[in-house]
């Protein structure tokens, strides 16, 4: 047998992000259209620049139960009548609100868009929130209170964000509220939480797929023109910097007696897009840290030393600052040793990358998006994103430019430029700058926690029962 | 109704290898997916895991490749790659640009073909690391997560192949040795134990022609001949498992045996699951959780599989403070009303458009679009099933999905695995007839 030579790769054709059509309704409703032949399900997706700081402290989760339950019942249908209309069209249908505003997604074939379109009017202008709906909602948002408590990784991003933001800050707080703020929500809670931000004023609606033969500004004209603006201006994407605790950096560590593993969430905050230097090495330094199979994180702590099944790192840009989070779980009696190890590996970056770690980073980012907004819900998704960013995907576009001349100088300083705005390696200790949530065996595991010395350790005990 | 019709062409090589090759040029990717016949279903007793245990051991390198080179190689010219082992089959694939295609298949060649000369001991020991935390991570740390292993263990019986879960047991994990793992590969890793789909911006002859140049010399192997299993029949039941505590609400799990993916009796099965507790108007949502706001959730699905049963449940989340008895009996008493009337036109159509919709968008990327004609033409033995499978479902009557249901979701035949959160007045942990 005669062993076939290893073949040489020809490099992929530069690639653009597709081009949108956009048309503005003057309702302040703001239509993007994408066709993408071949994907004969459209994806519709609307990103509102609607604030969760905009809810009252005490019904906070207000905008999570208002938008689950906007499918619940209409003017003219009942909630079962709207689910079974949405149904026999084919249509799905979600809602729901982040950091950056309220999005609803909207997936139909081809062939239902117009009805599509007519629910969704009834959905956004129409809602009737009835008290049994509501009330279900907020059972529901309750239990999902309880699992998340439970669920290591969700345990440890409600601790994290709490011990990183300051405390009167929105972001500080879960984004679907707390026990004591989401039981009291009534039906009016929510009606007029949607009232007053429900409007079309600054909203954006992006349609993508195979829109051969369709007019769809014409479609979307009619059934959203008559969509009341709320009467004012609103931008089309929320601009305030969260708030950091003052004293953000320390290791806070839940405890779960006898957790076969420790949930472990590393994070500190990190740039947007707009950050000097550009976003592009960004990306690259999340990707060589902890962003695949072969970074740093898993070639130590997954491949050489069998802690962990793997461990992701990404920067996660808001439209004002941003994070640098870490997360994963090992195996328990590796508790301390993969966080001495992890924070190491993390903290590495100031010494520098090497040109092939960098041009691996670089060419698996820039060679792979095509294949990544090949679908019609992945450039419709990207294109909500990017609108709620205050960007259109012209930046992704000149972002996979910019990327192709990244290099490990760039890097480097991007590195230490995130380093120094989080005040990591600023000399005073290891593992200062950096906020550590664990979720584990505290008993267990505390004492070599503190031997570290990465920081102040805490300990947080939930009621058990 | 949107009309699909994927090109598929398919060849076999000499040496035995299946290949499928669906051109479509809308982007200048290629998605190239391997199913091999070997899942957890082949492994014997004292050996389970081994099949998944494997499949890591495949990015561990192979006669030309270095340990974690397959991954390397790949990203760095823009892949997006993995594996993941089930009952049935274990899959490789990776979408590539285009001027990629011939290095992805040079290196899964390499690793179909020649992957003991790397497989060491220490490998073995790290991979076996690994899979454990993987084991801890899905299963053994998060609430509910052993619930399907404890309706498999439930709903097949003991000496069935899908008796045991596809992660397997650490104690045999622990006992793999590395003959074990070298025997394995040369009974199930071979061509003419494979499916090899491309699907995405290549023409058939290329795609043939790169095939042939890089898998053609691989040698066939002797293929295991044991039969697949015979129709298993419904439970004699029903059977029941508790689960007590560490949980923070009471699921129930209300599980069935069914008959094999693909045939008409199993679809008639899937729409009967999907209008009683799959769709988002389900009847088990209008019953539980509007109705009776017994249930915060409820769900319904089903699990096509090739050895002689294939499985369904119901999920429901109970709200607190509701008898979790009562929610079963309310279950029961809306799958009988089923049975007796059968679903209604509405129905009907609401499960075809939502299932419409559900499949062309899996099939919209030409990675899972891959996955499905690998999957048909290894399993069930027709790839052409992505462009048909609607208008069957479609074909399924009221009555056909009546007298299915009446077979095979009949509540003496269910099996129930309760994760329970409160132990007051209940029995302790322990299976009972």
């Amino acid at each position: 047998m005669t062993a076939v030579a290893r073949p040489v790769v020809a490099a992929p054709e530069p690639w653009d992000f597709p081009l949108a059509r956009t048309h503005d309704l003057p309702n302040g409703l703001r239509l993007l259209t994408y066709d993408v032949p071949g994907q004969y399900v459209l994806s519709l997706r609307l990103g509102l620049p609607v604030s969760l700081r905009d809810e009252p402290r005490d019904r906070e989760g207000v905008a999570t139960i208002m938008a689950r339950s906007l499918d619940e019942g209409t003017q003219r249908w009942s909630a079962e009548e709207f689910a079974r209309l949405l149904e026999r069209k084919g249509v799905s249908f979600g809602a729901g609100i982040a950091d950056a505003g309220l999005s609803l997604d909207l997936d139909v074939v081809k062939g239902n868009l117009e009805p599509a379109l007519d629910l969704l009017r009834q959905i956004l202008t129409e809602p009737a929130f009835p008290e049994t709906e509501v009330a279900r909602q907020v059972r529901t948002r309750l239990a999902e209170i309880d699992q998340e408590r439970a669920v290591p990784a969700a345990r440890a991003g409600l601790e994290f964000v709490r011990t990183l933001y300051a405390a009167e800050d929105r972001s500080s707080r879960p984004t679907g509220g707390s026990r004591a703020t989401v039981a009291p929500i009534t039906r009016d809670d929510v009606a007029a939480f949607h009232e007053e931000h429900v409007v079309a004023a600054g909203v954006t609606m992006v349609v993508a797929g195979d829109l051969a033969g369709l007019d769809v500004p014409e479609l979307v004209a009619t059934a959203l023109g008559g969509w009341g603006s709320g009467g004012r201006e609103r931008a089309r994407f929320l601009d305030r910097r969260a708030m950091l605790a003052s004293d953000r950096s320390r290791i806070v560590l839940v405890s779960r007696p006898g957790s076969v593993q420790t949930e472990i969430m590393v994070g500190a905050p990190g740039p947007d897009r707009s950050v000097d230097g550009g976003w592009a090495p960004y990306p690259v330094l999340g990707f060589v840290l902890g962003g695949s199979p072969t970074a740093r994180v898993d070639a130590v702590l997954r491949e050489e030393k069998g802690y962990t099944y793997g461990i992701r790192s990404s920067f996660r840009p808001r439209r004002a600052g941003g994070l640098f989070l870490t997360s994963g779980s090992v195996r328990a009696d590796s508790t301390a040793e993969s966080l001495r190890l992890l924070v190491e590996l993390l903290e590495s970056g100031a010494a520098g990358f090497s040109d092939k770690e960098i041009r691996s980073g670089v060419d698996f980012i820039s060679k792979t998006a095509p294949g990544r907004y090949a679908t019609a819900d992945a450039i419709a998704d990207e294109a909500v994103g990017m609108a709620l960013d205050g960007r259109t995907t012209e930046f992704v576009t000149s972002n996979l430019r910019d990327l192709r001349t990244v290099d490990a100088p760039r890097v480097d300083a991007a590195y230490a430029r995130f380093a120094a705005g989080a005040g990591i390696g600023d000399g005073s200790r290891p593992g200062a700058g950096w906020t550590i949530a664990l979720v584990g065996d505290a008993d267990a595991h505390l004492e070599a926690i503190r031997d570290l010395g990465l920081g102040e350790v805490s300990v947080v005990r939930d009621d058990q029962g | 109704m949107t009309a699909i019709s994927y090109p598929l062409v398919e060849r076999t090589l000499a040496n035995g290898l299946r290949v499928i090759v669906s051109e479509d040029h809308t982007a200048p990717n290629v998605a190239v997916n391997l199913w091999v016949g070997v899942g957890s279903r082949h492994e014997s007793p004292g050996r389970t895991g081994l099949a998944h245990l494997f499949e890591h051991l495949m990015f561990q390198g192979s006669r030309n490749v270095r340990s974690g080179e397959h991954f390397s190689a790949l990203m760095d010219e823009g892949a997006r790659l993995n594996a993941t082992t089930w009952f049935d089959r274990t899959n490789y694939f990776e979408t590539v640009p285009t001027g990629a295609l011939e290095l992805a298949l040079w290196l899964e060649a390499d690793r179909h073909g020649h992957l003991l000369d790397a497989v060491t001991q220490e490998n073995l020991d790290n991979q076996r690391d690994v899979v454990k935390e993987e084991k801890r991570q899905r299963y053994d740390n998060v609430p509910y997560g052993s619930a399907l292993i404890d309706i498999y263990a439930t709903v097949f019986p003991e000496d069935h192949p899908y008796h045991h879960p596809t992660i397997g047991s650490m104690e045999d994990l622990d006992a793999a040795t590395l003959e074990d793992v070298h025997a394995f590969y040369r009974s199930h890793y071979g061509p003419n134990n494979s499916v090899l789909t491309l699907v995405g911006d290549i023409s058939p002859d290329k795609g043939f022609a790169a095939a042939e140049k890089y898998f053609g010399q691989l040698p066939s192997i002797e293929l295991p001949t044991r039969p697949r299993h015979a129709q298993l029949p419904p439970i004699e039941g029903p059977l029941r498992v508790d689960r007590v505590g560490e949980v923070p609400n009471d699921r129930l799990y209300v599980a069935f045996r069914l008959p094999v993916d693909a045939t008409p009796d199993y679809l008639a099965c899937q729409v009967a699951v999907d209008v009683l507790g799959g769709l988002t108007s389900s009847r088990l949502m209008h019953r539980l959780v509007r109705t009776d706001e017994t249930a915060v959730a409820v769900g319904g699905w089903t699990m096509g599989l090739v050895d002689g049963v294939g499985l369904g449940a119901f999920t429901v989340d109970v709200s607190a403070g509701a008898d979790p008895d009562g929610v079963e009996q309310a279950l029961c008493e809306e799958i009988e009303s089923f049975v007796a009337e059968g679903p209604d036109e509405a129905e009907l159509e609401s499960v075809i458009a939502d299932t419409e919709r559900s499949w062309l968008s899996a099939l919209a990327s030409i990675e899972e679009r891959a996955d499905h004609i690998s999957h048909h033409a290894l399993l069930t033995g027709d790839p052409d099933y992505v462009n048909t499978y609607v208008e069957r479902l479609r074909r399924v009557g009221a009555d056909d999905a009546r007298a299915a249901a009446a077979v095979w979701l009949d509540p003496g035949s269910r099996a129930v695995v309760r994760y329970l959160s409160d132990t007051s007045g209940r029995d302790e942990e322990g299976e009972a007839a």
